[in-house]
């Protein structure tokens, strides 16, 4: 044929595709061509995230994509399955742990490993869980491991519904809590946490690693990286595939019964399709997304205290999904920028305001009014970070900030930045008329 | 013709005459994987390749050999339009029987005519609904059908009756039939003749009874020769080809759908993609957006209701846009007119402008941005729509034929165009004005055989010198184009003497996106009253705008709001004629008008005698 005919759909296939127009097709490869270009340094295009995030944006970002693809297991959860939990942390948490205790190198060795010693709940306890095994062992287990979490836990979820299932989930975060402090042969020190394996290939235990992601130099003898910029590869990398099976599971067959459980699940039982054992296996897959995350985010970090898994980190997830727009793999990863990213630019801005005090004009005017600089001043932000009470350190405000936009976004766009998207493409889609 | 092109028409079986059967033949040979038809089924185009339909359609052939089926037997299909149509159609023509086609909405009492008057020997109805209209005719009354084939089995699992057979086992009866007589097919194709009736189109029957208009080989090929491979008929001078894309809506039973569908994919090798229903066509246009579209006047003049709906919705910004494209598009579509639809520079900038801003999305929308060549024909249409479209970028070339001369008249040729005539005549043919009477009458090899079984008939349609009275009065425009006056039996000779063509007001009446009928009184009278049926969608809109509430069609019909409506349209279409051509007064009709209750032909068209007697109290009421 000689003209494209979009609409012309002669296979199934063709309404599935993941990319279904060539102008999707060629915005995507050039948004990833983008990334990639950007963090290789490449000069205008870095320059851009530089403005925003400062010089070294490339860590807030690279911090951003293991919770990525956590979020995208949440998305799957709540987005498609319509299961609300609140629970994901817990489940990153698993993954973490189990991912330490298999490829840490912990000073008790594989014996510490042992469940069910004399010294349970003890903070005295000397020796650290871990086997010192490599990344390919660990990184699956630790998606597999939260999966096997996550069955467990799915009965219950099939017993209660809707904002129960949130509270009871809730439940799991504290359960969580309570473990790391009582186990601290896996979770190490309760403030200070452990450190986790690197982020490098080995084939054993070998001392050099095929693949080091922890030191700068030369990546397969071809191009020289900085250490941030292999991990962020890496992690990007692993982001796209998850994006993509995430894409595929949600088109399959499994999705669509996933989204009939989500429409009513009493109407998909009807239609035949089993509730128990979809949501279990929404539960399922989205623990694995989580269990990988949550490794990948402690490994990347270094050192995770297990406070870090806390109900904060839950609410992260669904600010990400209502702000971004639930449902939709685009709306999570606008989502995920926004929620992650916002509070650094807010930082950085700050930072800047502060430089600007008294620096006169509009601006330093402007600054003046918005920051505190000591007792009796007015303005509503602190400079001082642990500042309690009024004024709000920057770190409290995005709270609010993230508090109000949720608020906003159930009220005027439940289908989040996503939707005002879609909003703004039929409005042009539609061009001239409106429908 | 080319020489090439006269090699397409060599049959490649035997030496038997060219006919339908063998051009499909020819394309199965020479581009066996080409797409030849598309179909939509959940939701997927599901598409057959030329080696697949003549597969289909020689199974389809043996089958009604194995039926019984002889020369000159009649096969008729009671269908939407669909693949299994075509494939029935062709086979038939392969075995040289007669196909006759029935409209969908023919009602049982019309099928009973139909099927005694053609007494066809096979019959396709598609479902259940249309086997039934078969199930009320005594059998005695119709003896000489003996299969009844079904393409759609639901609801047949209880039928016991034995004339049944379902689609698919028709076909397993052909497969096997092939197997045991291979090539006896071809030997009946191999002895078809040019002057073999191939179908048997019935007229839609405004005055009398449909007559079954027999249309031969012979004119088949003539009407592909002069309607669709004429090369200067298309703005950019090529006849269709393999790459143009047909959508299939109007019922084939129809000449004009016919030629403008079979019978073009078969002369240049278009695909063909047939349209869900009626009701989704304007849906199923976005999709294929073909780049060849016949129409009649119904669906233009919903087409541009439609977008004037939907510009009467739209956002303030865009309203903004729209208004001024609207503005470029009525001077552009002026201009055009004026110029034999050429653009002149002020247009052609005009369209330069607009086309990205609101043009190319318009006819996106419409689903005709692709379209080389739109047409328009089969009942006389409203200058005013023609021009709208034009305007958008969208020509549409009107054209004039019958039945009885296979469609073969007049046409509007790209860049001579004459808005509000019909056309010039396809050169080389005999196309001549009565003196005396005004009547168009032509003489060519498209010109039938005559009525199935009704001789005297034929008798009447023909001059003494052997010319074919169309029964329409037309005049001469500059001595080139041919104007359609109206029906002859349709002019309105008033009380005063005055002769008036209906047909002109009513479809200035029509132009209106408001009004879906209308239909001028005056036989005999003092003056013209107008019976007027409004469009329910656009009047509808309308009302919910004015916050005007109603319920059913005849409640609407019933409001003040809505008579004063009806008119300023008819006070606007008053100023457009001389006064004895006025409407002194008019009437709603309360009830849509429908095939089923008699108002209606298949085609849609009005009969006139059936208005009168369902509303004569209506116009009483206005004398």
């Amino acid at each position: 044929m000689a003209y494209r005919r979009p609409l012309l759909r002669t296979a199934y296939e063709q309404d599935a595709a993941i990319l279904p127009t060539w102008f999707q097709r060629v915005a995507f490869f050039l948004l990833v061509f983008t990334f990639g270009l950007a963090a290789l340094g490449a000069p205008f295009l870095s320059g851009i995230p530089s403005f925003f995030l400062g010089n070294t944006w490339i860590n807030p970002i690279t911090n951003m994509l293991p919770l990525g693809i956590a979020a995208l297991g949440f998305m799957i959860l709540v987005g498609v399955t319509g299961q609300v939990s609140i629970g994901h942390a817990f489940f990153m948490g698993v993954g973490a742990y189990v991912a330490v205790s298999l490829g840490g190198t912990g000073d008790g060795g594989w014996k510490a490993c042992v469940p069910f010693h004399d010294e349970v709940g003890l903070l005295e306890t000397a020796g650290q869980c871990g086997m010192g095994l490599p990344m390919w062992i660990w990184l699956p287990a630790a998606g597999i491991g939260a999966t096997l979490m996550g069955i467990l836990v799915s009965p219950a979820a099939v017993k209660v519904r809707g904002l129960y299932l949130a509270i009871a989930t809730i439940g799991l975060i504290f359960i969580g809590l309570h473990l790391g402090r009582m186990l601290p042969e896996y979770a190490g020190d309760f403030e200070s946490g452990r450190k986790w394996p690197k982020l490098q290939f080995k084939f054993w235990q070998e001392e050099t690693p095929l693949v080091d992601m922890t030191s700068d130099g030369k990546w397969f003898g071809l191009i020289h990286l900085t250490e941030e910029q292999k991990q962020f590869f890496f992690l990007f990398t692993l982001l796209l595939i998850f994006g993509v099976i995430t894409k595929n599971i949600v088109r399959s067959r499994t999705g669509r019964a996933l989204q009939a459980i989500r429409d009513r699940d009493i109407a998909a039982e009807v239609m035949g399709v089993p509730e128990f054992k979809y949501k279990l296996i929404g539960f399922a897959i989205s623990s694995f997304y989580a269990g990988i995350g949550g490794a990948l985010f402690a490994s990347y970090n270094g050192r995770v205290a297990p406070i870090q898994w806390s109900l904060f980190l839950s609410v992260d997830f669904i600010a990400i999904l209502l702000i971004g727009g639930a449902g939709t793999i685009a709306g999570t990863m606008l989502g995920l920028i926004f929620v992650e990213l916002t509070p650094e630019v807010v930082k950085k801005f700050t930072e800047w305001l502060g430089d600007q005090v008294g620096g006169g004009g509009l601006v330093g005017w402007f600054a003046d009014v918005l920051l505190t600089q000591g007792p009796g001043d007015f303005g509503p932000i602190s400079l001082t970070p642990a500042a309690p009470g009024w004024p709000m350190s920057v770190f409290l405000w995005n709270f609010v900030i993230f508090g109000v936009l949720i608020v906003v976004f159930m009220i005027f766009e439940p289908q989040g930045l996503y939707g005002i998207w879609v909003r703004i493409r039929n409005y042009w889609k539609g061009w001239p008329f409106s429908y | 013709m080319s020489i090439a092109e006269e090699q397409v028409r060599t049959p490649s079986v035997g030496s038997g005459a060219a006919t339908v059967a063998s051009l499909a033949k020819g394309w199965a040979d020479r581009s066996p994987k080409n797409i030849a038809m598309r179909e939509k089924d959940f939701g997927i185009w599901l598409e057959y390749d030329w080696a697949e339909t003549w597969d289909l359609i020689e199974t389809a052939a043996h089958g009604l050999l194995a039926l019984g089926i002889d020369v000159g037997d009649r096969v008729s299909i009671h269908a939407e339009d669909r693949p299994e149509w075509i494939i029935l159609d062709l086979a038939t023509v392969a075995v040289r029987g007669i196909t006759v086609g029935l409209y969908p909405t023919n009602p049982a009492a019309e099928v009973e005519y139909l099927l005694k008057d053609s007494a066809s020997k096979v019959h396709l109805g598609e479902d259940q609904e249309q086997v039934d209209k078969v199930f009320e005719i005594d059998p005695n009354e119709i003896s000489a059908m003996q299969t009844i084939i079904y393409v759609e089995p639901r609801g047949f699992a209880g039928a016991d009756d034995k004339r049944l057979l379902f689609w698919d086992n028709f076909l397993d009866l052909g497969r096997e039939h092939r197997k045991n007589n291979p090539g006896a097919v071809a030997q009946r194709m191999a002895e078809a003749e040019d002057g073999d009736v191939m179908t048997l189109v019935y007229t839609s029957g405004t005055t009398g009874p449909p007559k079954g208009a027999m249309l031969t080989n012979k004119n088949s090929l003539f009407a592909m020769e002069k309607i669709i491979e004429q090369q200067d008929a298309y703005p950019d001078g090529k006849a269709p080809n393999e790459s143009d894309q047909i959508l299939t809506y109007l019922p084939l039973c129809h000449v004009a759908e016919r030629i403008f569908s079979t019978w073009t994919m078969l002369a240049g090798g278009p695909t063909l993609n047939f349209a869900e229903s009626i009701e989704t066509v304007p849906a199923n246009l976005r999709e294929i957006q073909p780049t060849l579209f016949f129409a009649v006047p119904r669906i233009w003049e919903r087409l541009h209701a439609g977008l004037i709906i939907r510009s009467g919705d739209s956002s303030p910004f865009k309203k903004i846009w729209l208004n001024a494209g609207m503005k470029a598009a009525s001077s552009i579509g002026k201009a055009k007119v004026a110029n034999g639809g050429n653009h002149t520079a002020k247009s052609r900038l005009l369209h330069a402008i607009f086309y990205p801003l609101i043009f190319r999305a318009m006819q996106e929308k419409v689903g005709l941005r692709h379209c080389r060549r739109a047409a328009s024909g089969a009942a006389p249409i409203a200058p005013e729509v023609l021009e709208f479209f034009m305007g958008i970028g969208i020509e549409v070339y009107e054209l004039y034929g019958m039945t009885e001369n296979s469609a073969v008249a007049t046409c509007n040729f790209p860049g001579r165009l004459k808005l509000g005539t019909v056309g010039e005549a396809y050169s080389g043919i005999g196309l001549r004005i009565d003196e005396e009477t005004g009547e168009i009458q032509t003489a060519h090899d498209g010109v039938f055989a005559g009525y199935w079984n009704k001789p005297e008939k034929t008798a009447e349609t023909m001059t003494d010198d052997g010319w074919l009275r169309t029964g329409d009065v037309g005049e001469w425009v500059d001595g080139t184009h041919v104007k359609i006056v109206d029906r002859m039996k349709d002019i309105i000779i008033t009380s005063g003497g005055k002769n008036i063509s209906p047909s002109e007001i009513e479809n200035t009446l029509k132009a209106s996106p408001f009004v879906k009928e209308a239909m001028v009184v005056g036989d005999g009278r003092k003056y013209l009253t107008a019976l007027i049926g409004i469009e329910l969608d656009t009047v509808g809109d309308w009302a919910l705008r004015q916050d005007l509430s109603y319920t059913t069609y005849r409640d609407l019909t019933g409001k003040e709001e809505v008579v004063a409506l009806v008119q300023g349209i008819v006070d606007d279409c008053n100023e457009k004629f001389a006064r004895v051509e006025g409407l002194k007064k008019f009437r709603l009709i309360p009830k849509e008008l429908d095939h089923e209750d008699g108002e209606l032909t298949a085609t849609q068209k009005l009969k006139r005698s059936a208005m009168i007697d369902h509303f004569g109290e209506l116009v009483e009421s206005m004398y």
